[in-house]
């Protein structure tokens, strides 16, 4: 009766065929999961390098950085996907996301860190130094317990944004949300409330993350 | 009592969903006149229905003629078109809030999306074709039992290629692009194994290293799609598309543009 693109027959359809929708969100949660802890992994790695006082650790790191800060997401994960197969490496669509996107906000989370570890100020190192502690046990033991406070809310946002940058998968087939929804509505032409229910799933699973890390903030500055 | 009100709103939403459209019968050709100019989303990427050369910015093909042949009935001028670029994702939209008048790019007729579009009888019909690498071997459709095929968003391709398979005792797996350079750059990095959309359209992305299956299936009919409601438009337009195959117009234009 109503022609629009938010017909009810088009939520009908959207209700009827919702494993394409939840194949989506579960294949995006799962990249995001892997991605994310990549990202940290690269990200604190990188991050203790680039505050370190050893030049040939920082050079590195700065190449890493602003190389992938640099380049847009999207050319990155095109040469993975397109580029590799020519020199013989054809990584699974998955792993083009988890990798793509990993290394990305990996270069991100070690700027986060790097600027947390330097934030803590230098009388807490020469203090623990005046205890006796070696650099190594002053980073974990005095720095980093200190710099994770300052580093979870920007941290949390990176999370936020890693999970909506696996949307770019949409472009090389890769079976995420996006690509099921694009797929989908694209050959029916529902587009209305396929983007209306992904951009709400997109919600779900950003919008718990947020309110952790709030939550996170609060009762680790009681503990403090 | 809150009963009644809600049932009060739902006739006032029904009351206006029906009062809407039927108001806009009347003045869509109305509207197109007095803004002297048809809006038409075309193909810009499509080799002989509708490609935007690059060097001179001309959008030029089958389907752009199509439009001014129309718009020559609207308007009395067949240079009064506004034809833009419109993509599998941009269509729908650019329709449904009225940016463009018309789609003639290629659209398959479905009877899915008639549900959303008004369209015409068909004014061209496409076979799916397929595009491999020569250096691969393939022969025929058979070969490709068990690869992975890539193919657009929104064609019907996907669809068609199912029901082959499922008749034939075959499977396909497939990677859906958003455009058909991407499908390209996937072919020729050995992404997928074999490039599937409307034949005319493969024909613009053919070159040394590819060749055609010999293999075509599911006939494909184009239609002009316009807005529901745009009755006194979708009318005009299936009156045009039927005359001009009547007469043989059509056959004469398919001829010109060398399409088969």
């Amino acid at each position: 009766m109503n022609p629009g693109p938010f017909a009810l027959f088009k939520w009908e359809a959207v209700a009827a065929e919702w494993p394409v929708f939840a194949t989506g969100f579960g294949t995006t949660a799962l990249v995001s999961l892997l991605a994310l802890l990549l990202a940290l992994a690269l990200g604190l790695a990188f991050g203790m390098a680039g505050a370190s006082t050893s030049k040939g650790l920082r050079g590195p790191t700065r190449v890493y950085v602003e190389f992938f800060q640099n380049t847009p997401l999207v050319i990155q994960v095109f040469f993975l996907y397109n580029g590799l197969p020519y020199a013989g490496l054809v990584l699974p669509v998955f792993a083009v996301g988890v990798l793509g996107v990993g290394i990305y906000h990996g270069a991100y989370v070690a700027e986060i860190i790097r600027a947390g570890i330097e934030a803590v100020p230098k009388g807490q190192k020469e203090a623990a130094a005046s205890q006796g502690f070696n650099a190594w046990q002053t980073m974990v033991h005095v720095v980093l317990p200190q710099t994770r406070r300052i580093v979870l809310p920007p941290l949390a946002n990176q999370a936020v944004f890693l999970i909506k940058n696996t949307s770019v998968l949409a472009m090389v087939a890769g079976g995420d949300l996006m690509y099921q929804a694009d797929s989908w509505a694209a050959g029916n032409l529902y587009y209305g409330p396929a983007y209306v229910v992904t951009g709400l799933l997109y919600l779900a699973l950003c919008l718990p993350l947020s309110r952790w890390v709030r939550r996170m903030e609060k009762t680790s500055a009681v503990q403090a | 009592m809150k009963k009644n009100t809600i049932r009060g709103l739902l006739a006032a939403i029904l009351a206006l969903a029906l009062v809407l459209p039927a108001g806009a019968q009347t003045t869509d050709l109305d509207a197109i006149k007095a803004r002297g100019l048809l809006k038409v989303g075309v193909k810009v990427d499509v080799p002989k229905f509708g490609y935007k050369d690059a060097g001179t910015g001309v959008i030029d093909g089958f389907e752009i003629e199509l439009a001014r042949i129309i718009a020559g009935k609207i308007l009395g001028d067949p240079k009064k078109i506004d034809a833009q670029g419109v993509t599998a994702k941009t269509r729908g939209p650019l329709l449904d809030n009225g940016e463009i008048d018309l789609v003639i790019a290629t659209f398959t007729i479905t009877e899915e999306r008639k549900k959303s579009y008004n369209f015409s009888d068909p004014y061209f019909t496409d076979g799916v074709g397929m595009l491999v690498k020569t250096a691969k071997g393939y022969k025929g459709i058979k070969d490709l039992n068990g690869k992975r095929i890539g193919v657009a968003q929104s064609a019907t391709t996907k669809k068609a290629l199912q029901d082959f398979g499922d008749a034939n005792g075959l499977k396909f797996e497939f990677a859906e692009f958003n455009s058909y350079p991407e499908i390209k750059a996937a072919l020729d990095s050995g992404r997928v194994d074999a490039f599937s959309v409307d034949g005319a359209i493969l024909a613009g992305y053919k070159d040394a290293t590819t060749s055609y299956l010999p293999d075509r299936f599911a006939p494909q009919d184009y239609g002009i799609a316009s807005k529901l409601g745009n009755n006194g438009l979708s009318k005009l337009v299936n009156d045009t598309v039927k005359a001009m195959k009547a007469s043989g117009e059509m056959d004469k234009l398919i001829a010109k543009w060398e399409l088969k």
